[in-house]
């Protein structure tokens, strides 16, 4: 596992995907925070005045830590904080599937036609919340601008 | 760090966008109403916010055919067309409730002109949910069908 931890071509593979995946899906968002909003209420699971709150702000964090991720900047506190909104991404599909809800899921594209929650969706979280994961606890800094940055000043 | 820059350039792109909490509806121009002032209108966290709370009464403007194929739930049916003889359904409720006007959505406007008429009528608290049924069922908010 320490292995794994350490390995700079395994951490970059995972950081790019990661980080891409975040930046892609956080641009729908940005663009109409309305329909994300209306996504989030209808999980139903927040009060009224809650929903456009976090349609406001989420899709930004997602911007900021897919970018921090890819690039190897702040990583540690930028995967713990998408680690923990998958959980609780997770946690609300979850949710929604047991209380029967057939709602689209708001993650990649906000279009209310587009493809709805199922158990897959909850697979598919639970391997990106072990990704994020992976990097937080990953110890290298091998081809991340923190290694440019350290390469040139000793240089 | 990265959740309060985040939360500051939100904030700051959706003001300076109009978008999401900071959207503005549209005006309803005068020629729409017959010249007359219309009811305010309110987004769909709002008609939601009041369908939640069960203060306000939903007067679905469409035709009665429309309706029977759904509507919101607990709503009423005054088709536009058919104003004077439907409205005695309101009869029992009090003047000074909150009325909600609705009708296909964006692309419709017999929701301004109800909301003129029941005004005209005397309810002092009449809005317009403009987004109407096409937003609220794009949400899959409660709805009905009359058999």
């Amino acid at each position: 596992m320490k292995n794994l931890l350490s390995n700079p071509q395994l951490v970059l593979v995972s950081r790019v995907f990661i980080g891409l995946l975040f930046i892609v899906s956080s641009l729908d968002k940005i663009v109409d925070p309305s329909a994300f909003a209306r996504a989030v209420v209808n999980y139903g699971l927040l009060p009224s005045w809650m929903p456009a709150i976090i349609a406001t702000i989420l899709p930004w964090v997602e911007l900021l830590c897919g970018f921090a991720v890819l690039f190897g900047v702040l990583l540690r506190g930028s995967s713990l904080l998408l680690s923990t909104m998958l959980a609780l991404f997770t946690l609300a599909v979850i949710s929604a599937l047991l209380r029967g809800l057939d709602i689209s899921c708001g993650c990649f594209t906000q279009d209310p036609a587009a493809g709805h929650i199922g158990w897959m969706k909850v697979v598919q979280n639970t391997t990106l919340f072990v990704l994020t994961l992976f990097l937080y606890f990953s110890d290298t800094t091998k081809f991340s601008i923190i290694e440019y940055l350290q390469k040139s000043e000793t240089a | 760090m990265l959740l309060l820059v985040a939360a500051a350039l939100g904030f700051i792109y959706t003001a300076a966008t109009e978008k999401g909490m900071f959207a503005h509806l549209p005006p309803v121009p005068p020629s729409q109403t017959g010249g007359l002032l219309a009811p305010a209108m309110i987004s769909r966290d709002q008609a939601q916010a009041y369908y939640e709370s069960g203060t306000a009464v939903f007067v679905d403007a469409r035709h009665e055919f429309d309706f029977k194929l759904g509507h919101i739930r607990r709503a009423i049916n005054i088709p536009l067309r058919m104003y004077e003889t439907k409205k005695s359904i309101l009869d029992a409720i009090p003047k000074n409730r909150l009325l909600i006007a609705y009708c296909d959505g964006a692309e419709c406007n017999s929701s301004i002109e109800l909301s003129v008429k029941l005004a005209k009528d005397g309810y002092t608290d009449v809005k317009i949910f403009f987004g109407g049924w096409s937003e609220w069922t794009a949400s899959n908010l409660p709805t009905d069908k009359t058999p």
